[in-house]
């Protein structure tokens, strides 16, 4: 019996493979995990939803949609086209600098919910005056590397 | 000694203030936390040395815990999650009109908690440090094992917290298995086409920004961006009527609440709420005449504002004789202190003597500079609050891309990576899974695979986790403890449950 059990705790990794052996064990401690939370939590979950008690999350909350996929879009759009231009004027920051004071704008634009003229004009010297601090501060005085 | 001295000039106590400053800031605004404060501020560091980036980074730390209190007494908002029960008996007292009041009791009451943990880390994580030196790989594998049991079984729910913690180990185990710590070089978990991006993983700071940063934007939109207060709503009241004696016979409850503090931010991962929940609970027990707390008490304060400002010298302790992060600002911390070429750990206090001295400074420094900052420029600084998010949430976005961007000295997918975690932060929040283990797993998920796989390889069993020394033993008895704990307290939560719906 006694070597039975240290037969069965042996084990021995073959160093061309290792790089699979705890992600394996992790892959089959995540599955039984997930069994357990689908039994245990989503199961009664969804059948608190379905006689109406509780709500999906995201799905059956309500959103502001337009502010949130914008936020999404915005960001992606921010992203890309600092890259984008970036590459038109390499080591120098400058993608990161104009695409920052557009997007800082519209997504200010964005997150308000009265537009008042003073406040419009407020966030206009915000995106202009805070990216190019930023840039001249980090990418100037301190040499770090901007798109 | 003298070295150490040489290496604190000017620039350094200048920029343990400022970082001080930003993160009352940052820890003022509602929805903003000192986790944040310190994320955007990195790229900062960058261009700092070590020690001028630890000040900074410290600074805001401190700073950040402490600006919470601002908007939970005169908002009934906490501004970070450990100021919670700051509300209970700070709001009552500003609708009176004390509010000045209560934010100096809160002020007074967070620097003596900033202290006495300042103090317990410099007893205590040199000694901490010397003990688990010892520790072979098998131990150190079972040291993660145990952070990462104690934070799910702190989890609302162990199953669940388990889970995420896993999840977390996961997505560290993407990219090569490193072959400079012994591995074989090999990548697993993608796709051949991600291998130019992915080669290396996904990068920890952009993850933790991604997750802490962009998630709380995106949860912030989908609600819908609250306008901004108005001054009308702000009652800070009069000066005055703050004295040394509101904390006469109180000492008991402040040097109680600082340890409870300072202990709970030792536990990995225990997030800030749970320290100051168990002080005022504990002053609620055991104090003489606890009938106003709730109502506008000075105690309650008390013993909510010394919990977490305790948490910061508290949760530093595992993150420098361990490596181990005690919470999740000192999580990017450890993202911050890796880029400065530190690893952190058992050998760190040994090897970094002056360091060590220089961050106890910064970190006492910064404690003292929060408390002349806040006490006598308290009704500036609660301005603040009024700030529109308009105008802040863009600058935030922007300053997670120059901290993502520029940390791996201009990796666009590093940018990108920020994307995706934020809406997978996003989505974690949003179906209730926890993000502390998660990230806390992310962190030392590739840890814990060289640790356990090189164990096995030199000793061929699985049984050596169990049998290799006392200290394992100890390990297994603390792991079963946490989780017959975490049984022991949700069978009585439901229990309660039970009971208040018969």
């Amino acid at each position: 019996m006694e070597s039975g059990l240290t037969s069965l705790l042996s084990v021995s990794i073959d160093f061309e493979t290792s790089h699979l052996f705890f992600p394996r064990i992790i892959h089959w401690l995540m599955g039984g995990l997930f069994a357990l939370v689908l039994a245990l939590n989503v199961v009664p979950f969804l059948a608190a939803v379905r006689r109406g008690e509780r709500t999906l999350p995201i799905l059956g909350e309500s959103m502001d949609k337009f502010r949130f996929f914008g936020t999404l879009a915005l960001i992606a759009a921010y992203f890309y086209l600092m890259d984008v231009v970036g590459n038109l004027f390499p080591y120098t920051g400058y993608g990161f600098l104009f695409v920052s004071v557009v997007f800082v704008f519209l997504m200010s634009l964005m997150y308000m919910h009265t537009r008042t003229k003073r406040k419009v004009v407020t966030a206009a010297i915000n995106a202009i005056v805070a990216p190019s601090l930023a840039w001249f501060i980090l990418a100037k005085l301190f040499q770090i590397t901007l798109p | 000694m003298l070295d150490m001295l040489s290496l604190l000039d000017i620039t350094f106590f200048l920029l343990a203030a400022l970082g001080a400053l930003v993160g009352i800031i940052f820890g003022a605004i509602p929805g903003m936390t000192a986790t944040m404060a310190v994320a955007v501020c990195l790229p900062l560091t960058y261009a700092l040395g070590l020690h001028h980036g630890l000040a900074l980074l410290l600074g805001l730390y401190v700073g950040g815990i402490s600006g919470g209190m601002v908007p939970a007494v005169l908002l009934n908002i906490p501004g970070t999650p450990s100021s919670i029960t700051t509300t209970f008996d700070g709001y009552p007292m500003a609708q009176r009109g004390e509010g000045e009041r209560a934010l100096r009791v809160c002020v007074v009451a967070s620097v003596v908690g900033g202290l006495i943990s300042a103090a317990v880390l410099f007893l205590f994580a040199p000694l901490l440090a010397e003990f688990s030196i010892k520790f072979s790989y098998v131990e150190k594998f079972l040291i993660i094992l145990l952070a990462l049991t104690v934070i799910a079984s702190m989890s609302r729910n162990m199953l669940v917290g388990i889970f995420s913690g896993v999840l977390g180990i996961w997505l560290s185990l993407i990219g090569t298995y490193s072959i400079s710590d012994g591995g074989n070089g090999k990548t697993r978990l993608m796709f051949d086409f991600l291998e130019p991006y992915l080669f290396e993983g996904f990068s920890l700071l952009p993850v933790l920004i991604g997750i802490f940063g962009i998630a709380t934007i995106l949860l912030e939109a989908e609600a819908g961006v609250k306008s901004g207060l108005s001054d009308k709503e702000i009652k800070i009241g009069k000066g005055g009527g703050f004295s040394m004696g509101l904390f006469r016979g109180r000492l008991t409850n402040l040097v109680r609440s600082s340890f409870i503090g300072t202990f709970v931010g030792m536990l990995p991962g225990v997030g800030g709420s749970a320290a100051s929940v168990l002080a005022y609970t504990q002053e609620k027990n055991l104090s003489r005449d606890s009938s106003e707390m709730g109502k506008g008490a000075p105690q309650g304060l008390i013993a909510s504002e010394s919990a977490n400002n305790a948490l910061t010298g508290g949760a530093l302790i595992p993150l420098l004789s361990l490596g181990i992060p005690g919470d999740s600002t000192t999580a990017v911390l450890i993202g911050a202190f890796t880029l400065q070429g530190i690893q952190v750990g058992p050998l760190f206090i040994p090897e970094n003597h002056d360091t060590w001295y220089v961050m106890m400074t910064a970190l006492v420094f910064a404690n003292i500079v929060m408390f002349f900052l806040m006490f006598y420029a308290i009704k500036h600084i609660a301005k603040v609050v009024l700030v529109p998010k308009y105008i802040l949430y863009p600058l935030i976005v922007m300053m997670c891309v120059v901290g993502a961007y520029a940390i791996n000295y201009g990796i666009m997918f590093d940018v990108w990576t920020l994307l995706i975690f934020g809406v997978l932060g996003y989505l974690i929040q949003k179906v209730g899974l926890e993000v502390a283990p998660l990230i806390i797993g992310f962190i030392l998920g590739g840890q814990a695979e060289i640790y356990f796989v090189k164990s096995l390889e030199s000793f061929g069993t699985f049984s050596i986790f169990f049998t290799k020394s006392p200290i394992a033993m100890v390990l297994w008895g603390l792991i079963a403890a946490s989780v017959a704990f975490s049984v022991v307290m949700g069978l009585k939560s439901r229990a309660k449950r039970r009971l208040e719906a018969a």
